[in-house]
């Protein structure tokens, strides 16, 4: 266990360098100039060539990546080509506002997934059943842009129950709870989906399980049956799903942002993107990939202390 | 080595039980589900449109018509009405289902194929395994959405450009799974057996490995459907899939949004279709891994 | 089985109460906004607008962009400012100027004025802002504005003269650019102006959240006295339907460049007011030149007929105004004879130019930038080009792209806009058409050394009379040479709730927030 920890982070930085690596290159060979977006259209030749000077784009691109890498090795993550502020400081300030977006919509999906599911694992082919798939999966298939303008028309604009946007608290506070509504129920449906189908079958498949069988045998109550032996053991892969949609979500919060004009680290690389900010780019996209990887470390090592079957060594 | 005769009747013999399995049985119970049968409707609808738009309308999708825009739903000659530039909804709608199936279709094909190749080989050969699984893992570690951006930002953004990041974006995922497979089937008894029996690294991998690890591709297959559709959306949204004037869903969504408020048609007819056909696709797939899923014996409930 | 019910029952009990939980909590919302509303006997000065891309930086040295340049214009004054009515250009700043020779610009200061932080406004600051702007170590974006300077010099206290290495008639337009805002040499050497900006303006920065909001509060030692809002708010709201249901349930008290498609649901808002004026932008179509037949005047008089630009005028609302000229009605230059001097939709004249000399069914690579103003033209174009019989390639691409690819020669047809800030034609025309911007800002790569000329000789004269009669002949000449088919003429708005009292917004799209009040 300790040895596949070990193991996992030697190549979590692996991982990490590799992309860098990928992000500058492409960043640097996708067309468009960070010099001629911060020169707009009026720059004349010769602002260009000022701007790329202080920016340090005339030089080779294998000395800037070194540069770069030099300066990661040193926890300097560069200077943003558009603001002049450090990238560590402007991801830092919107990262809390991403997580914040995250875990409340991880927690819908909660709410509404393992219910659904657990009603479909055990009403299977019922017309709950097809209900509530009707409803997870419907969830998942409506676009969120969509889904989103469609709630701000109605919840924001016409019944004024909740704000347009904007996220200025955290989601347990009664301010950032009425924000945050909204935003975490447009982006967890989709999550809450894949959350309920995997509740649906891992449940599905326990009640089968030799164990339960027994218990069921040996005269267990039902209810205890399901809650007791059930649905603590169908939690293991359901909590995998959540920890990987929870690592994807990050990255997923990226329209919800846009949409609800929550100042996020989704929404910043958009931009960023578009301005060909590299060193923010390279930033975010680091910081997205490390906390993915990360929390799959974590839900392998949560899967093996539950699941004594499995062995990393 | 060559096979002797009884060991390759005793091989065909195995092929032929596990291959039929599967897919009688599974088609069977497909049809027992209420769902899967709507979505299968919804399907072949979509695909009757694509494939009858020609004749199924009097309008070139893309022909405007600036003196009669933002006309409603049940307008004379429109029945669905017309855009802000007049074009015909019913025949961009129509267009538009050929459009998705077709980015849907290649995306999910181009990427599962490139994914199943390489889970094949990371999951057989165990020197391939440790390259390939770390290079999935580094395209995994960037958000779907993204990853997806990225490509669209560097090769332009066009519906082919779409395609193929979509596509790239669904390799590791598919390599994955098929890995997994590829790794459980390895180690039954029957393909030790035909190891024994002297059969080819090619002839277990495309006969045996390959039939067995179909049901999740296949199942990917179609929920990714459903995804390639909505990431396609998702991207024009961004501005940044089909130009403007190609009937595709996702742009004519994103096209539409700014005459919400005076022709709420725009928006609420592709949004609908995109609707339905990725709940299609994600009901489909999720009854096929019902079904297919080996884990998952469907007799015993 | 029956158990299983008893679950269930607690399950759809447990969603229930969030349900309840949730509509508990809208219910008290509800209440406290009525509660808010009521009490309506003092309003607070405090006032909120919304930008959809992000405030990149406070420094007028080391900014060109539109949203950055709104908070700017608050925090910051320039030397002389354009009347917002009559575009004529008044000394703000400055006290007085005058030309001893044409090349020459002795520019007086007013006196006692302060910076926010305290340093005093004087020609030392002036001419530490210009030479700053004009180092090519700074690599500011918006250096090219003071290229004509040759040599900047403070005569006393309150006095600057400004040398230019060729008399330039712009000057006065170029330092009533907000990039030409005077900034304090103390903060600026102390200090990153991009985060931390002091100006003489009558806002000052009090907060910033990256990305979300900056806040200012008002200068109380202003010198023209203090203005009366306390508070500003700029928001960032990236989704422009989300900004204006924000206008609609009052969280954002004004917002302007209202998108055409929206105009008429911000006219129809109750509470809500809109101001609309004709602007200097002027969007077109431009063709690239260095490509056959697009280097024939033929070839660009065909399209021109078969574009029906009274057609695409009508999409826009109200948002826009039809014109032949490329020097628009609020630009200095512009003649009412210039309308008279384009080419008029006759798509039947366009057909029989193309079959005259052969062109029929040739394809049109159109480069498209995917902002929906441009996607607008294209898709009109597109279709009005497809009507002649030519068919068309579009190409669409996100801004920072097309930026790049525009500059390159790998397009037929392209459309731009070019904002006019100065609202001064030498500036339009200069780096737009004239020769010298070829691979930069004139996209077309338009060669006439005739025009030229004229642009040159409107630039190197400081007789203003002189430089409206070359500015016009060269704007015909480009208007009948057709490098570029005007599209339309820009109209700037401006949607504000209707407490908010005394905002204006001048033709470039600037507006002060310095008059504005709540009531």
């Amino acid at each position: 266990m300790f040895a596949m920890i070990i193991r996992r982070m030697v190549q979590l930085v692996f991982l990490l360098i590799g992309i860098t690596f990928i992000v500058f290159m492409a960043m640097h060979i996708a067309p468009g100039d960070p010099a001629s977006i911060i020169g707009g259209p009026t720059a004349t030749k010769t602002d260009i060539i000022q701007i790329r000077e202080r920016l340090g784009l005339d030089r080779p691109i294998i000395i800037q990546y070194l540069d770069y890498l030099n300066g990661l090795l040193h926890g300097d993550l560069g200077i943003s080509f558009q603001t002049n502020r450090s990238v560590a400081e402007e991801i830092w300030i919107r990262l809390p506002n991403t997580v914040n977006l995250a875990v409340a919509s991880v927690i819908v999906s909660i709410l509404i997934g393992i219910p659904l599911g657990i009603i479909s694992a055990l009403k299977r082919n019922s017309w709950l059943d097809v209900f509530s798939t009707t409803v997870s999966l419907g969830g998942i298939s409506v676009p969120h842009f969509w889904l989103g303008a469609i709630f701000i028309l109605i919840f924001a604009v016409h019944l004024k129950w909740l704000p347009v946007g904007g996220l200025h608290a955290p989601f347990w506070t009664p301010q950032g709870f009425k924000e945050i509504i909204l935003p975490a129920i447009t982006l967890g449906t989709g999550s809450a989906a894949m959350t309920a189908r995997m509740t649906r079958s891992a449940m599905l498949e326990i009640i089968r399980a030799d164990f339960v069988r027994t218990a069921r045998a040996k005269g267990v109550k039902e209810r205890a049956v399901i809650w007791v032996h059930c649905l603590r053991n169908a939690m293991i892969p359901v909590v995998t799903v959540i920890g990987l949609n929870f690592g994807g979500l990050l990255g997923g919060t990226i329209i919800t942002e846009q949409v609800f004009a929550i100042n996020g680290v989704g929404r910043l690389m958009i931009e960023s993107i578009s301005a060909r900010d590299f060193p923010m780019v390279q930033g975010g996209v680091l910081l997205i990939a490390t906390i993915f990887v990360v929390i799959n470390l974590l839900v392998d090592i949560v899967y093996a202390l539950i699941d004594p079957r499995i062995n990393y060594d | 080595m060559s096979l002797d005769a009884a060991g390759q009747e005793i091989v065909k013999e195995m092929e032929n039980q596990l291959n039929r399995n599967y897919f009688l049985k599974g088609i069977k119970v497909l049809f027992k589900q209420p769902l899967a049968l709507v979505g299968f409707a919804i399907i072949l609808i979509q695909i009757i449109l694509a494939v009858g738009a020609n004749w199924l309308t009097a309008y070139d999708p893309t022909a405007q018509d600036l003196s009669h825009v933002n006309l409603p739903i049940g307008s004379e000659h429109h029945w669905l009405g017309t855009d802000n530039y007049g074009r015909d909804m019913w025949s961009r709608l129509i267009y538009g289902a050929r459009i998705s199936l077709i980015i849907g279709f290649t995306s999910v094909s181009l990427g599962t194929i490139a994914g199943t190749i390489l889970g094949l080989l990371a999951g057989y050969f165990r020197v391939l395994d440790g390259i390939i699984m770390r290079i999935s893992d580094l395209m995994f570690a960037f958000p779907g959405i993204l990853l997806a951006l990225l490509i669209v930002a560097i090769l332009g953004s066009s519906l082919v450009n779409v395609v193929i990041a979509i596509s790239i974006w669904s390799v590791p995922s598919c390599a994955r799974i098929v890995r997994g497979n590829v790794l459980t089937v390895k180690k039954q008894e029957y393909i030790t057996a035909m190891r024994s029996l002297g059969a080819g690294h090619l002839r277990i991998i495309f006969k045996h490995i390959l039939p067995n690890s179909l049901a999740p591709i296949i199942v990917f297959g179609a929920m990714h459907m459903a995804t390639a559709i909505l990431s396609t959306s998702s991207l024009s949204y961004l501005g940044l899939g089909a130009d403007p004037a190609t009937p595709e869903w996702g742009a004519m969504i994103s096209n539409g949004q700014q005459y919400m408020w005076q022709a709420p048609h725009l928006v609420i007819i592709p949004g609908i279709a995109i609707a339905l056909v990725v709940f299609a696709f994600n009901v489909v797939g999720d009854a096929l891994r019902d079904v297919l899923d080996p884990n998952m014996n469907i007799d015993q409930l | 089985m029956k158990k299983s019910k008893k679950v269930l029952g607690l399950v759809l009990s447990v969603l229930f109460l969030i349900g309840l939980v949730l509509t508990g909590c809208s219910n008290q919302s509800s209440e406290s906004s009525s509660g808010k509303s009521s009490g309506k006997l003092n309003t607070p000065q405090e006032i909120t607008y919304a930008s959809t891309s992000k405030v990149v930086g406070l420094s007028p040295i080391m900014t060109n962009d539109s949203v950055s340049a709104n908070v700017i214009t608050q925090i910051y004054e320039t030397l002389f400012v354009k009347d917002p009515d009559t575009m004529e250009i008044k000394p703000n700043l400055a006290e007085s100027y005058e030309n001893p020779d044409p090349k020459t610009w002795v520019i007086h200061l007013k006196k006692d004025i302060k910076f926010t932080d305290g340093t005093p406004f004087n020609a030392e600051a002036v001419k530490y802002t210009f030479d700053k702007l004009r180092d090519p170590k700074t690599g500011a974006p918006r250096a090219s504005l003071l290229a004509a300077v040759d040599t900047i010099t403070v005569k006393d206290d309150y006095t600057v003269v400004i040398k230019t290495k060729q008399p330039y008639g712009p000057m006065l337009a170029a330092l009533a650019h907000y990039n030409s805002s005077i900034v304090s040499p103390t903060a600026d050497k102390k200090q990153d102006l991009m985060k931390k900006p002091v100006g003489t303006g009558p806002f000052m920065l009090k907060e910033w959240v990256a990305g979300d909001h900056i806040t200012l509060v008002k200068n109380p030692n202003y010198w023209k006295g203090a203005p009366k809002l306390d508070k500003v708010t700029f928001k960032v709201v990236p989704d422009v339907n989300t900004a204006i249901s924000m206008l609609q349930t009052g969280d954002v008290d004004f917002l302007d460049g209202i998108p055409a498609e929206q105009w008429s649901r911000v006219q129809g808002m109750a509470g809500v007011k809109t101001i609309k004026k004709t602007g200097t932008p002027v969007s077109y179509l431009g063709f690239n030149v260095r490509h056959k037949p697009f280097s024939e005047l033929k070839f660009r008089q065909a399209i021109a007929y078969a574009i029906d630009r009274d057609a695409y005028v009508k999409q826009l609302n109200g948002l826009g105004t039809k014109s032949n000229s490329i020097i628009g009605p609020k630009v200095f230059g512009y003649d009412p004879s210039a309308e008279k001097v384009g080419y008029e939709y006759d798509p039947e004249k366009a057909k029989q130019i193309l079959k005259e000399n052969g062109w029929e069914g040739m394809t049109i690579h159109m480069l498209v930038a995917n902002t929906p103003g441009y996607m607008k033209m294209g898709e009109i174009v597109q279709d009005q080009l497809k009507k002649v019989g030519l068919k068309v390639d579009m190409q669409t691409m996100e801004w920072g792209t097309f930026l790049d690819v525009s500059k390159q020669d790998k397009f037929d047809i392209t459309f731009l806009g070019w904002s006019n800030s100065t609202a001064d034609g030498s500036e339009l025309l200069y780096p737009n058409l004239h020769s010298d911007n070829i691979g930069a800002s004139n996209v077309t790569a338009y060669n006439n050394p005739e025009f030229d000329k004229l642009v040159n000789e409107s630039r190197f004269t400081v007789d203003q009379k002189v430089r409206k009669e070359k500015l016009d002949e060269a704007n015909k000449m480009a208007i009948k040479d057709a490098p570029w088919i005007v599209m339309n003429h820009g109209v700037v708005t401006l949607a504000y709730r209707d407490n908010v009292k005394g905002l204006n917004i001048d033709p470039t799209g600037e507006w002060s927030l310095y008059p504005v009040y709540k009531e």
